[in-house]
């Protein structure tokens, strides 16, 4: 039982990180308050997927002593994951532009009712 | 509401505190995700991009389309905070 | 050039998106003809795709030349080409309808609302034609982060509404990257034909089990599945006419294609049926969707709001196709999804032409319309006939093959629930066209028709569409068979 919840330690704080990022994105009633929610949700997310791409004893997948050497042949154990880097690259792009659109749509609605918080919004636009 | 909150995170939560039982040990150099794709990334990035950071093959070469639409991820977000933070002009009457 | 054709479609918008912001800002007026420009060129391709599928079978185009898994692969096949025609031809039909729209409801936004049309319609397109799981993410972002934009310029409560949105959607997408991320942890594979043959080993995993169900959730927000539609109504309404022209067709449909591939493609059907009741319980919750659509929209005044709620209740005759698995369900989801395009299509385009003659759209105020925009409420009354399932508009014979399939079934509830809301449809759509034609005419003093109500036709750039679309309306429901036997036969999958 300690041996399982130790193997997998970096589930576990991924699985915490996530809920809270989720709880703030839905039970939260401040726009800005959701927003980080959204931003936490998603790195938790992205930290998944990299903690997959690890391997005991592997190293940084740029293939040493590259130029000049070129019939050594290439262990595929000996370096760690590339795959995983890869998609997160894009999946932090992602990340990085839909917090951009969403804080432009907050500012949109600040300027127009001047007020923050989602139940004070809903009372206006009645 | 915020019960309601409260409750779907817990089922979320234990939801992925199932799933995570049958997952691959932390490190495990025979997960499938080590022994299935990624291999032939590493070992023939060499030969076939003459790149040594197989990052770098990965992404501007075998997935370079994925690129492309991240590349226009950032186009659309930045023309979309234009489109939305643009103040009309008063219209004079 | 043919053997490009699947990445064409998806190419010639985005490169029209860069054009048509830099040509933009040198001359406003060259935008829309660009816009239209690209998307012919891109309904063209697909439609030369869907060809060539017919003809010598799917189609699987690597990009860049690496082999799948470890290059990404365009894997056509009738489902897909049937879905890409439909969103290329809606898409090209509602930017004709734009320009006087636009000129109207946003006049100093012209060139960047153009340029977000264009790469909503990349997204949505790309999304389609794709057999790689990540792939489907990124573009799934394009068309949701435009999404986003094109609602939040709307009226005064869009900004809050796309808000809204933003927080479900973005839910959305992250569970679907989630359910890829376990996917992949448990295989180390993307691409769609690779999963599908790898799984059926791993069916006992429970890291298969939790991708699955975060997919279907995922998928079903984003397809406004009750009960997770409740972004759909606000956003839908306050967006701009062009806006709800183009998303309400496509965002859902393309949603709903997503599940099919997920359900039935990437997970086989002996999973998604016997080894978990996922069609079971997705049945359920469409045939909940269909009776909450019809029931709210009878509350609804605003007559956009209620096009809202019809929306959510096409999206349950979909899914309830999808939930009964069986063959006659399957083809009537598949064909609902081209019959309930069109149907949207026409309805949203004649409420944007109410729109943009008179400024106002609640039911009781819509008097004389039939006298003041002939050809726009002709449209609207055949859209309501399909809405309602009436021969030979398309709208029927889409509910025949649902009934048909749930005979097949043994789940009578299911028929009792199609038969009950058609007929809910029929009080629906029969207060819109009392208004708009039976009125009686108010007699003045002085004697005679003082009222000599003069025709205020829609202009002829908004009246071509909204006829095209009624007129399609027509011709698919009499074709209904060809399409049938020629495309959805063989995109139903072999296993039913």
């Amino acid at each position: 039982m300690i041996d399982f919840i130790l193997s997998k330690y970096n589930y576990w704080i991924y699985i915490i990180l996530m809920m809270i990022g989720f709880y703030a994105m839905i039970g939260k009633k401040n726009l800005i308050k959701k927003i980080i929610g959204i931003n936490i949700f998603q790195t938790a997310i992205i930290l998944f997927f990299v903690s997959t791409a690890s391997k005991r004893g592997g190293t940084l997948p740029i293939i040493e002593h590259a130029h000049g050497h070129a019939a050594q042949s290439v262990h595929a154990a000996a370096y760690i994951n590339p795959l995983p880097h890869v998609l997160m690259l894009t999946a932090i792009v992602v990340m990085v532009s839909t917090l951009g659109v969403a804080l432009a749509i907050v500012m949109n609605i600040y300027r127009r009712y001047d007020t923050l918080e989602e139940d004070e919004i809903l009372k206006l636009r009645r | 509401m915020r019960a309601l909150a409260l409750l779907t995170v817990i089922l979320t939560g234990i939801l992925l505190c199932f799933g995570t039982q049958d997952m691959p040990d932390w490190g495990d150099p025979n997960s499938p995700a080590s022994v299935h794709v990624s291999p032939r990334y590493i070992e023939k990035t060499l030969e076939e991009t003459a790149t040594p950071n197989v990052v770098t093959s990965v992404l501007a070469d075998y997935r370079g389309y994925d690129t492309l639409g991240e590349t226009t991820v950032i186009f659309t977000a930045g023309v979309s905070c234009i489109l939305v933070l643009r103040k009309r002009r008063r219209k004079q009457t | 050039m043919i053997t490009q054709s699947p990445v064409l479609v998806v190419v010639i918008p985005l490169i029209a998106a860069f054009l048509t912001l830099l040509l933009g800002w040198w001359k406003k007026g060259l935008c829309y003809p660009i816009v239209l420009l690209a998307l012919a060129l891109s309904f063209l391709s697909s439609f030369q795709t869907l060809h060539t599928v017919i003809t010598s079978g799917p189609i699987s185009y690597h990009l860049g030349g690496w082999p799948p898994p470890w290059g990404i692969e365009y894997a056509v096949d009738h489902l897909n080409a049937f879905v890409l025609v439909i969103v290329s031809f809606v898409s090209l039909v509602v930017a004709v309808f734009s320009k006087r729209s636009v000129e109207q409801e946003l006049p100093d936004k012209i060139v960047y609302f153009y340029c977000i049309l264009l790469l909503q319609v990349t997204g949505l397109l790309g999304i389609v034609v794709t057999g790689d799981m990540f792939n489907l993410y990124v573009f799934l972002e394009i068309a949701s982060l435009a999404g986003y934009a094109l609602i939040a310029i709307g009226e005064d409560g869009a900004p809050f509404a796309s808000f809204n949105y933003v927080i479900f959607g973005t839910i959305g997408a992250c569970f679907y990257l989630l359910g890829v991320g376990y996917l992949y942890i448990s295989t180390g594979s993307l691409n769609m034909a690779d999963l599908s043959q790898m799984l059926p080993d791993l069916y006992q995993s429970k890291v298969v089990l939790v991708a699955f169900a975060f997919f279907m959730v995922g998928v079903s927000l984003k397809m406004a599945l009750f009960p997770l539609h409740v972004w759909l109504p606000d956003a839908y309404t306050y967006a701009p006419s062009t806006v709800s022209a183009l998303l309400a067709p496509l965002m859902t449909k393309v949603g709903a294609y997503v599940m099919i591939r997920v359900l039935f493609t990437v997970f086989k059907p002996h999973f998604s049926i016997e080894l978990i009741p996922a069609t079971a319980i997705l049945g359920w919750m469409a045939a909940g969707a269909i009776l909450f659509g019809a029931i709210m929209a009878l509350a609804q005044v605003d007559l956009k709001r209620m096009l809202t709620y019809i929306l959510v209740s096409e999206v349950g005759y979909i899914a309830l196709g999808v939930g009964l698995a069986n063959r006659n369900g399957l083809t009537g989801a598949i064909l609902h999804i081209l019959n309930d395009s069109f149907m949207m299509l026409a309805l949203f385009l004649v409420v944007g032409a109410i729109m943009y003659r008179y400024g106002k759209r609640e039911i009781p105020q819509l008097r004389y319309l039939h006298r003041k925009m002939p050809f726009t409420m002709a449209a609207f009354v055949i859209a309501a006939l399909s809405v309602i399932g009436i021969p030979p508009t398309c709208g029927f014979f889409s509910k025949w093959y649902l009934i048909l399939g749930a005979i097949d079934a043994n789940q009578w509830v299911f028929v009792a629930v199609l038969l009950i809301s058609s007929l809910l449809n029929v009080v629906l759509f029969f207060r819109v066209i009392e208004h708009a034609y039976l009125e009686p005419e108010e007699v003045h003093a002085g004697g005679g028709s003082e009222l000599a109500i003069a025709t205020e036709e829609a202009p002829f750039s908004m009246l071509m569409p909204i006829l095209v679309a009624a007129a399609g309306i027509m011709v698919f429901g009499v074709l209904s068979g060809k399409i049938i036997s020629t495309v959805i036969q063989f995109a139903v999958p072999g296993y039913f």
